[in-house]
């Protein structure tokens, strides 16, 4: 049996949770990058403070010499003033650049700050310190150290400034990057889900379409064989099928009133597991079959087992079983003789209540277990009411089953007719389950309206 | 052979030549003085290995140097006497900088041959 509405929903579910799960990765990657460019820019302007911050400690610098030289010159107090507000100044903006660089992790860029730094102490120690102390003493060798100092702070904050300036690059770069990489994944993710779109889209529709074409046979198998009631004499026969809700599941059910002879009709009902057109074409094979061995052997308990016999042995699929409702009627004194094997909706209605007919054996197609016969009479205005599970087994929107005893009390409520009795159920079942059949239901009932019974 | 040894006379002297065009300054050039760092004086020095080993050296090797070193006043002549192009290395120059030697026309050390940075002179231009 096919599971194409199955595998439809699936493919659905598949779409929408590939839909859900490319839009999470989209957003979330959007919220990454986001998060990564945002960083990134932290970190330039970061960078960019330091660079300012180091221009600011470069004049700094300059300032202390400058005082310095100030003072050399005047001798003004002046400028001894100026030269530690500047040095103070220098230290200060020194711990700042530092404390950016150790945030930033560029090692370079620090140890030559503290080289940096290293310089211009000693140089406070070595050359400031002795000239401020003695500003006639303006020795060669003190300014040549000077001069040596001088070169090595331009030169290592010329160094500071390339690693910075090299750091901001990379880091736009790397911003650029971001946003590029970015970009291309947004495309990728819209790429990707646009082909599993057309691809699931086009599965769909091959699915689809030969869903619909295994629909169009199985209606045009189910028109072939149809469930069929004959008139029978002195009885009123009525029926109702209803197939699933779902358009694919048809099939698996069948009824059949067929007249052996003059007097004798066969009743039959079954109801066969799965669905579709396996289904439907098993629901011929049993009524044609149940025929065949009805019109050799009229005895319901040798045509179950007749039956039984060939499932097994013709169709030998281990997963189709059938439940199966066999009577033989006489129509002129209304002996039912019958085999239920595992039918269990099988009820006769009479003016006193509504009684439910024993099964005489096991589900056919299961075991090769003996099946025994019934034996009733019907009197005038009795009615043997025939269904499949789909009665018994409909629910509510609690998910309640009717279960057998509601049936029972349906059908005692039921109008006289037997259409109108078999439509009511149908109805009755159809409002249950929130116009949404959930299985194929059969009824049958046929309804003793006059001639002769003898009491049982 | 007589072709060959031409050739490598041609050689030596285009190779020659073109060392003479990459440096900033040629033989015979009056020059300026100056230092571009935050002390505008220059440092001199004795040999032009010194100038090498200045620039290349730790701080502490440099300072054990200075005494072979003369420091000028920004704005000191000279004339130079020699160029060697990218011969002065230093871990924080981006690139070699050119030795130049220098005869010094003015000031207190008039008279003196030294070794200058390339970046330490400039042409003079005679009005």
């Amino acid at each position: 049996m096919r599971n194409g509405p199955f595998v439809r929903v699936t493919g659905t579910m598949l779409l929408t949770g590939f839909l859900l799960l490319s839009l999470g990765f989209a957003v979330e990657g959007t919220f990454e990058t986001r998060a990564q460019i945002a960083n990134t820019f932290t970190r330039q302007s970061q960078i960019q403070q330091a660079q300012i911050d180091l221009e600011e400690l470069l004049r700094l610098q300059i300032d202390e010499e400058n005082s310095l030289r100030g003072y050399l010159l005047t001798r003004d107090p002046f400028y001894t003033a100026e030269y530690r507000s500047a040095s103070a100044g220098y230290d200060a903006k020194e711990d700042a650049i530092r404390k950016t660089l150790g945030e930033q992790e560029l090692p370079g860029a620090d140890k030559l700050l503290i080289d940096y730094a290293h310089l211009q102490l000693e140089w406070r120690d070595t050359v400031a310190a002795p000239l401020l102390a003695h500003p006639r003493l303006r020795l060669q060798e003190l300014d040549k150290r000077n001069k040596l100092f001088a070169d090595y702070e331009t030169l290592t904050a010329a160094a500071i400034r390339r690693e910075l300036e090299s750091t901001g690059d990379e880091l736009a770069l790397s911003t650029q990057e971001q946003l590029d990489r970015s970009s291309y994944l947004r495309a990728a993710w819209v790429l990707v889900f646009g082909v599993f779109a057309i691809v699931l889209n086009t599965y769909r529709s091959r699915l689809n379409r030969e869903l619909e074409e295994e629909r169009t046979v199985t209606e045009i198998l189910q028109r072939a064989f149809k469930s069929e009631s004959t008139p029978l004499p002195h009885c009123d026969v009525g029926s109702a099928y209803l197939s699933a809700s779902s358009h694919l599941a048809v099939g698996g059910d069948v009824f059949d009133v067929y007249r052996l002879s003059e007097n004798r009709a066969l009743i039959l009902i079954a109801d066969i597991s799965g669905k579709g057109v396996d289904a439907a074409v098993l629901t011929a094979f049993i009524k044609f079959m149940v025929r065949a061995i009805a019109l050799r052997n009229s005895d319901p308990t040798a045509i179950l087992t007749e039956f039984n016999v060939v499932l097994s042995k013709a169709v030998g699929d281990p997963y189709i079983f059938v439940s199966m409702f066999v009577g033989v009627l006489d129509t002129d004194t209304f002996r039912l003789t019958y085999a239920s094997g595992g039918h269990d909706a099988a009820f006769v209605r009479r003016p006193n209540g509504v009684a439910q007919l024993a099964v005489t054996g096991p589900v056919l197609g299961v075991m090769e277990e003996p099946f025994g016969t019934e034996t009733i009479y019907l009197q005038p205005g009795d009615t043997l009411v025939l269904a499949t599970d789909g009665l018994t087994e409909v629910r509510n929107a609690a998910g309640e089953q009717l279960s057998d005893q509601g049936a029972m009390e349906l059908i005692e409520r039921a109008s006289p007719g037997a259409q109108q009795l078999a439509d009511e159920l149908a109805a009755n079942v159809r409002a249950r389950g929130g116009n949404r059949v959930g299985d194929d239901l059969a009824i049958l009932a046929i309804r003793v309206v006059d001639g002769k019974a003898p009491s049982a | 052979m007589r072709k060959a040894s031409l050739f490598l006379i041609v050689c030596l002297i285009s190779v020659s030549g073109n060392a003479r065009a990459d440096c900033r300054v040629h033989k015979g050039e009056h020059v300026v003085l100056y230092s571009t760092t935050d002390d505008p004086a220059v440092l001199i020095w004795d040999s032009r290995a010194r100038l090498r080993e200045y620039h290349a050296a730790s701080f502490d090797e440099a300072q054990a140097m200075l005494p072979h070193a003369l420091l000028v006043s920004p704005g000191t002549h000279g004339d130079v006497v020699s160029c060697i192009p990218g011969y002065v290395v230093s871990p924080l120059f981006t690139t070699p900088d050119d030795a130049v030697g220098v005869s010094i026309t003015n000031g207190s050390s008039r008279g003196a041959v030294r070794w200058v940075l390339g970046s330490d002179v400039r042409p003079l231009r005679k009005h």
